[in-house]
């Protein structure tokens, strides 16, 4: 954000505790002290109102970057998001175009119990005029966040407050970028398809693939990056590839975003598969505050494992 | 759920709005309340303990009390079991107490056990008590205000004389909702109360920063319901002008709004390092103790001593350790616990 907000001047950060507390997470840490009140904001607990403000600003050539301490609360305000971002641009034939990013923690993060831990990726994934970025590791959320703050389309930046502590390599190039809407083939194998995104890569998804992998299954693994627009390019090519395919997501499965990602490859992929497309994701409740409760309701290693294994006849 | 075993029965049975002396011996009543106040700081300190100790057994968001016990405790003593109704934010231990919830429940649910208020699953946020018309801390900031006005509308319908303690935050005022249920709540002239409990900051941030006027009160103009600004750290004050507006929606003439002026003394969850408030501010408020202050009060009308408070101070401590002990060894839910509670009724393919 630092590194855009140099970069150019029309770039702004707004949300509740970003300025003077310098994030409610400590993502925004020293930004307020580095760009001064004009550009940094606290606002009051007014979600409708901050990401309205930001969708006004954005069509008026500003490019406002809005934090929401968590994504279960854009709830309060999903019809600035839906109705407003997502709709502006083709309501008016095109003459107006909403470069903003929403960002904040999204899912389940440690017993914060069912209102603060929605899933809200098919909330907006199934929105047209909507992006939806899901990063999984530090060096992606940076490439990511760079290019959605590029982007002259609202982009929906799914992070997890699990994961605001995670390290890994990251390019100090400020011309670093990652595209959207292209998913990463983290590791190529031959056997089966593993596919999964955010925060759940780093819970789960890494760790099954890799006893997988010792156990001599040869998995393809592939992180979505990017959850609207979906690259089913990849997909299908890796699914003919291997002819099984394993979704692992921490979403309902009902109407969830692994049954909308199957939906969009089954008709390209059926000819070519092997077994079913299987789908782990979380179990259909709200979810609950007990530790071993939401722990159980959760995709685990061995769901992962165990789902491959069957898709794989082992 | 709603008996509160844990002081003694006679005195917690405060909820009636029962006036001074009128039942039992001499200062009764009082006694009790100052002995709830006591209890809710302790359970919140003692809650304060347990979170932060190594091997940490309490889990989640957790917002304590501390500070603005008279707001609680002034409630319960107007509140009619049966017919009223309560509702409020995430900070919910305290009126969950003062409701006349057995602290064991209670603490049981810091912990996440099976035996808790809300059997483990709504944890610190959200304490219910549906027997004693409690009807829960709630996480999304005004997402309450709407529920309450709900409540008002069946009391009115109902023709119950009950009315609903509608309770927000400084913050919450910032919502949609406040607006919206406000103005419903005028126009059907149901018996809400809508109470905001004012301690100054929304997290980190300052009410004049969060506010266009710092005088809550004005924030209900143009609902055409009386708004007052309470000192809420002066039980006997919060008493006497929670009754107004109790009295109002009794008999039918509509909602009140109420600014309770307090202040919280802990952060405003457990990982907060208060940095943005000076030290000065809070002794300044920690000067005008709603405990203390009552305290020497019926101290000063003998109603209390030395001994009493000493007796009633290691009786708290003691009940609030046993809800502890008990919490601890409780058994968590079963794992299958968790498809449990979802739908009232029972459909041919599940859920
Ligand atoms: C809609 C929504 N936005 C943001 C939050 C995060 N949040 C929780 S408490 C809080 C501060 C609320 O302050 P206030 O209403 O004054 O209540 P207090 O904590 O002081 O009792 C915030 C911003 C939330 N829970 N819901
Ligand atoms: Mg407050």
């Amino acid at each position: 954000m630092t590194e855009e907000m140099e970069r150019d001047e029309n770039v702004f950060l707004m949300g509740e505790e970003v300025a003077q507390y310098n994030g409610a997470y400590k993502v925004s840490e020293g930004m307020l002290a580095k760009f001064g009140p004009r550009r940094v904001f606290d606002t009051p607990i007014s979600e409708a109102a901050f990401s309205g403000l930001g969708v006004g600003a954005a069509t008026m050539g500003l490019r406002p970057i809005i934090e929401f301490m968590s994504w279960s609360f854009t709830l309060v305000c999903l019809d600035q998001i839906v109705n407003n971002a997502a709709n502006v641009r083709y309501m008016s034939g095109g003459q107006y175009k909403v470069p903003i990013v929403f960002r904040g923690g999204n899912g389940i993060a440690h017993q914060l119990g069912a209102t603060h831990s929605h899933r809200v990726e098919t909330i907006y994934a199934r929105i047209p005029g909507l992006i939806v970025v899901s990063p999984s590791t530090a060096y992606d959320a940076k490439g990511l966040l760079k290019s959605s703050i590029r982007c002259n389309d609202p982009v929906i930046f799914l992070e997890s407050e699990k994961m605001l502590n995670e390290t890994s390599e990251v390019p100090d190039d400020p011309e670093f970028l990652l595209p959207l809407g292209v998913a990463n083939v983290e590791r190529e194998g031959s056997e089966v398809t593993v596919v999964s995104y955010g925060r759940t890569m780093q819970r789960v998804t890494r760790a099954a693939v890799k006893s997988l992998v010792d156990e001599g299954v040869d998995v393809e693994l592939i992180d979505l990056r990017t959850l609207r627009p979906l690259d089913t390019a990849t997909l299908v090519q890796s699914i003919q590839k291997t002819g099984r395919c394993v979704i692992v997501d921490e979403d309902y499965g009902y109407c969830g975003m692994g049954q909308a990602i199957m939906a969009s490859v089954y008709k390209r992929v059926f000819d070519y598969l092997d077994a079913p497309i299987a789908h782990v994701h979380s179990d259909e409740i709200p979810v609950p505050f007990n530790h071993y409760l939401e722990e159980a309701m959760m995709p685990s290693e061995e769901r992962v494992i165990a789902a491959v294994k069957d898709v794989c006849y082992r | 759920m709603a008996v509160a075993q844990a002081v003694e029965p006679k005195e917690v049975t405060n909820t009636q709005g029962a006036k001074s002396g009128s039942q039992g011996s001499k200062g009764e009543v009082e006694r009790a309340r100052l002995r709830m106040m006591m209890l809710i700081r302790r359970f919140e300190e003692r809650t304060y303990q347990e979170y932060t100790k190594p091997g940490q057994k309490i889990g989640g968001f957790c917002h304590l009390y501390s500070g603005q016990e008279a707001i609680a405790v002034a409630i319960a003593a107007h509140f009619r079991k049966g017919v009223d109704a309560l509702i409020n934010g995430y900070r919910c231990h305290g009126h969950s107490l003062a409701l006349g919830m057995d602290p064991k429940p209670a603490m049981a649910e810091l912990f996440g056990k099976a035996t808790g208020c809300s059997k483990g699953k709504g944890g610190s946020m959200h304490f219910f008590d549906a027997e004693a018309g409690n009807h829960g801390g709630h996480g999304i900031v005004g997402g309450q205000l709407p529920l309450g006005l709900g409540f008002a509308f069946s009391q009115w319908y109902k023709k119950n004389s009950g009315v609903t303690f509608c309770l927000f935050g400084d913050g919450a005022i910032n919502q949609g909702t406040h607006n919206e249920a406000l103005n419903m709540a005028s126009l059907l002239k149901v018996p809400c109360i809508f109470m905001v409990e004012n301690n100054l900051m929304a997290m980190g941030t300052q009410v004049e920063r969060h506010s266009a006027v710092t005088d809550l009160s004005q924030r209900a103009a143009g609902y055409n319901m009386p708004a007052r600004n309470v000192d809420a750290m002066d039980l006997d004050i919060a008493i006497a002008e929670i009754g107004k507006a109790v009295e109002r929606g009794r008999n039918n003439e509509g909602p009140s709004y109420l600014v309770m002026n307090t202040y919280r003394y802990r952060g405003h969850s457990m990982s907060d390092p208060l940095k943005y408030r000076p030290k000065e501010e809070a002794d300044k408020w920690k000067a005008r103790d709603p405990i203390t202050l009552y305290e020497a009060r019926l101290r000063e009308q003998k109603l209390v001593d030395d001994p009493w408070l000493e007796t009633a101070a290691e009786e708290i401590a003691a009940t609030v350790n046993e809800a502890i002990a008990k919490a601890d060894s409780d058994p968590h839910p079963e794992l299958d616990d968790r498809f449990d509670d979802i739908l009232a009724e029972t459909y041919p393919y599940g859920s």
